[in-house]
């Protein structure tokens, strides 16, 4: 045992003032051992301001100023605001909040989510989001196949397992949330709803940022859906995202208003989603896989979904772009189970960040 | 072993090390980062523990829900391997086994923000892989590491040390042939402060050494603080700069 | 401890706010222990202690056995705690796996057979093939808080009062005597570990108990069930008289500072000193009882 490397401690004094200490004193004084000095950054409690986007760790002073409200993440005795988490200070006007580095997804309104049926329940579902409790999705906050306008009804609720049953995946948006933070969701809209011809990959919810769209059509026939809880969707890309695709760049490009904003989709389009609804009908809730999925589409969805995992094995933020970016470089690894490789993932992570920064677009976001 | 060996008349114990000098203390977070929301590797001299904190999530049991505060569990395994011998019994369900989850709970459970995390269940895995001496001090600091990972919010840390008592002399952080050979004393402190979240004795200590020993005890726990502290702002740091090239 | 008693909020908060002022239900101060009341039983090492309105009776038992092969110089000293619903519904019948009761089992565990209160060398008949065990059995009848250190206080009483019959070895015969036939012997007691609980409440916030610097927390001595359940932190020392710690646990709960706890221990030694003396002039009153039958059956033998 004598490889223990020691760390020295330093006897500074100890702080009673009623110990007997001589023979400690005497200790430290005869052998002046050399010390070891790390401590000089860490000393949390000497600074009296901590700069925004500093890192703090728990039981650390952020401030002495009583003017800040004090946020998540901080605690305060008297005029003093101490960190309860380790992560960065953010100070948004008067609200002084840590960041943690690391914590499970915290729902919001609007967020647009991927979760899975984990209990059927009375007249609702309860959905697993990822977060720290599990969602719900009531029987009236969903569509049933025979119109959006339809009336729930008793034999509704004693087939809901036929609708959604424990383990199916699907997208929904957070319509409100709960005193306790838990969540409701709503499916009431075509985007939203079970999910099929594809496969799940869970990466931490820090690494999907909240944006307009969080459906994308990428190159190779696969469409991606990141949930802003970190659940992500990929699947074959069927009719009804070429559909939304195309009209995106116009002003009705709203389809999750509901009926109306389906039926002012651009005329043009080929397909109408109205149509499309009524020819659904049972199907929304169908659990048969497309048929038609090729090898190399499913080759493609796995190679997303590898190319996905190295960008969160990096911690990079996923964007459309990055994904679409990290499959281009991936294409030079022929075998798509080498993508999950240690060096591989690092190497498409470093791909994916110097190509962006080449095109211009690295600082932004 | 005779008790000359334990602290030589020049001041140096078994290993090498002085009186007041801690273990080599090394510690890594988000070591399990698929397995679990917050983990940690770490080892304390010759004390190599895994700890792993799932949640706050949905309780796996209705009834464990409570509405105003999160539910905790500890289990704590020691491996049949963890020490020099190989043990021939499971030490899952031993005396000492429940009284050391227990006391974790209880020291945590007050540290904790419980209040923020209703209707939901934090459980902590500690997983055993050697064990050298002072291993419930260890098993301190593994969790303390293992939740700040996880980002559920604490007032701050707690950490713990052993300390032995040879004669006169408190020796801090003890190793299995020091602990065997004396009395020691586990403390759990918290941050930067003399508050004691946990104490214990379990074997004989005049009455008038034990503020001496609790006094070096605190230093050491202070300083294995600093030394986790560290080792967190390394890793948020490269976080950091990774999130910024976002 | 009190698992399935819940105290009305209403009382809860007039507890804590009577704290708060210094005051306790029952009138006591802080520091002040309840006093202690022993009797022993007829027969020898049955003691039972009162402590208030708890009750543990606890009964030393021996016999003869072989000791363990490591230990061939060793008698066996068991002590088996039972916690029935007889002291109270918060205990479950059958199962004594409950954090409190393992928690309670443990600390008169290192207490009493940790601290090696009994000279288990003592025991030892035949080197490596005869020994007595000494088997303490305790009994909670009733609780009203202060379980340890009422039963701590019974193993003790019971260990001091308990005799084994005397035993005469010939070669490899060994012969035990009746206590009827031979005068029985005492149990070699090295120490006299007292167990004292400390309860702690916070009077204020959390944040003040962990980054204020008042150290304001509320330490009472031997808490009632009603201020057990209520308690935010324990503290349970265990001193002899000769200055020594045999034992403290501080499980978790309400961090404290060290010199308030180093205070505790202080306490704990002036109430241990004056409950040793009780147990001892106790113990001395017994046995010149049972001596005083003695010799009154020896004269009439006598004549």
């Amino acid at each position: 045992m004598s490889d223990v490397i020691s760390v020295i401690k330093r006897q500074s004094g100890l702080k009673y003032a009623s110990i007997d200490n001589d023979e400690m004193e005497n200790f430290s004084s005869d052998e002046d051992v050399p010390m070891v000095d790390i401590d000089g950054k860490s000393n949390g409690g000497k600074r009296n301001e901590a700069a925004a986007g500093e890192i703090v760790t728990p039981g650390e002073l952020i401030t002495e100023d009583p003017i800040w409200m004090r946020g998540h993440g901080t605690y305060f005795l008297e005029n003093s605001t101490y960190s309860s988490a380790a992560g960065t200070i953010s100070r948004v006007n008067r609200l002084l909040s840590v960041i943690p580095l690391k914590g499970r997804y915290t729902p919001e309104t609007g967020d647009h989510i991927v979760g899975r049926i984990t209990d059927v329940g009375n007249k609702r579902w309860k959905v697993d989001i990822g977060g720290k409790q599990h969602a719900v999705l009531m029987l009236g906050s969903v569509n049933l196949p025979g119109g959006i306008l339809r009336r729930k009804s008793e034999s509704d609720e004693l087939q809901m397992r036929t609708f959604l049953k424990e383990g199916d995946v699907l997208n929904a948006e957070v319509q409100s949330l709960f005193q306790d933070g838990s969540a409701s969701l709503h499916t009431r809209s075509l985007k939203y709803g079970k999910l099929r011809d594809g496969l799940l990959i869970q990466v931490p919810s820090s690494l999907v940022v909240r944006s307009k769209n969080h459906t994308h059509n990428l190159p190779g026939n696969v469409t991606v859906l990141l949930g802003v809880n970190g659940f992500i969707w990929l699947r074959k890309t069927s009719k009804m995202d070429v559909a939304r695709e195309t009209p995106s760049a116009g002003p009705a490009s709203d389809i999750s208003e509901g009926p109306t904003g389906a039926k002012s989709l651009n005329p043009t389009n080929s397909v109408s989603i109205t149509r499309l609804e009524e020819e659904s009908s049972w199907k929304i809730y169908s659990d048969k896989n497309d048929p038609s999925i090729t090898p190399s589409i499913r080759q493609n969805i796995s190679r997303y979904a590898n190319v996905i995992k190295a960008l969160a094995f990096c911690e990079i933020g996923l964007t459309h772009e990055r994904i679409v970016i990290g499959y281009e470089a991936s294409i030079a690894y022929s075998n798509i189970g080498e993508l999950i490789e240690r060096e591989v993932m690092e190497s498409i992570g470093d791909d994916v960040i110097n190509i962006e920064k080449m095109r211009g677009n690295g600082a932004t976001e | 072993m005779s008790r000359f060996e334990i602290y030589s008349p020049e001041g140096l114990r078994l290993d090498g090390r002085r009186w007041n000098e801690v273990r080599r203390f090394e510690c890594s977070i988000n070591t399990h980062a698929h397995a679990a929301d917050g983990s940690s590797y770490l080892e304390q001299g010759n004390n190599k523990i895994i700890t792993l904190v799932k949640g706050p999530k949905e309780p796996s049991l209705r009834s464990q829900a409570n509405s105003l505060k999160a539910t905790m569990d500890v289990s704590v395994n020691i491996t049949r391997f963890s020490k020099f011998e190989r043990s021939a019994i499971s030490h899952k369900n031993e005396r000492r086994v429940l009284e050391i989850q227990t006391a974790l709970l209880r020291t945590f459970e007050k540290n904790i923000m419980l209040h923020l995390y209703p209707r939901t269940q934090i459980s902590i895995q500690v997983h055993i892989l050697q064990q050298d001496g002072g291993m419930f001090a260890s098993l301190i600091n593994g969790i303390t590491l293992a939740l700040i990972d996880a980002g559920i919010a604490m007032y701050d840390y707690v950490s713990g040390i052993s300390i032995g008592l040879f004669d006169t002399t408190p020796l801090l952080d003890v190793n299995t042939l020091e602990e065997n050979a004396m009395s020691t004393v586990t403390l759990g402190v918290i941050g930067k402060s003399e508050k004691l979240s946990l104490l214990s004795v379990e074997d004989k200590i005049p009455l008038d050494r034990l503020e001496s020993v609790l006094a070096i005890g605190i230093a050491g726990a202070h300083r294995l603080r600093d030394l986790m502290d560290e080792e967190l702002r390394k890793h948020a740091h490269k976080r950091v700069i990774k999130a910024s090239t976002k | 401890m009190a698992k399935e008693i819940i105290t009305p909020v209403a009382e809860s908060k007039f507890i804590l706010d009577a704290l708060k002022e210094n005051q306790r239900l029952d009138g006591r101060s802080f520091d002040k222990f309840r006093d202690v009341d022993i009797s022993f039983g007829k027969e020898y090492g049955d003691a039972t202690v009162t402590l208030g309105k708890t009750k543990v009776q606890c009964r030393v038992s021996c016999s003869i056995t072989q000791p363990y092969e490591d230990r061939p110089f060793e008698g066996l000293f068991i002590i088996s705690t039972e916690m029935s619903p007889m002291a109270g519904p918060q205990f479950e019948n059958g199962s004594n796996t409950g954090d409190d009761e393992v928690l309670c089992s443990r600390i008169i565990e290192k207490a009493i057979r940790r601290s090696g209160a009994l000279d288990v060398e003592g025991l030892c008949i035949v080197a490596g093939s005869k020994c007595w065990a000494i088997r303490a059995d305790v009994h909670v009848l009733d609780c009203d808080g202060g379980i340890i250190d009422a039963s701590c206080l019974a193993v003790i009483c019971a260990l001091l009062h308990f005799r084994k019959p005397d035993v005469s070895i010939l070669g490899e015969q060994v012969t035990v005597h009746p206590i009827n036939e031979r005068e029985p012997v005492a149990l070699g007691i090295l120490h006299i570990p007292i167990c004292v609980t400390f309860s702690f409440f916070n009077p204020q916030d959390v944040e003040e108990n962990i980054k204020g610097a008042g150290n304001n927390e509320i330490a009472i001595i031997d808490a009632t069930l009603k201020e057990e359940s209520l308690r935010d932190g324990v503290l349970t020392v265990t001193l002899n008289k000769n200055r020594e710690v045999v034992q403290v646990s501080k499980a978790g709960g309400l961090p404290m500072d060290a010199l308030s706890l180093m205070d505790c221990c202080h306490k704990a030694y002036d109430i241990t000193e004056r409950i040793t003396d009780q147990i001892l002039a106790l113990i001395k009153e017994d046995s010149q009882k049972r001596n005083k039958f003695a010799q009154i059956l020896s004269s009439e033998n006598a004549r």
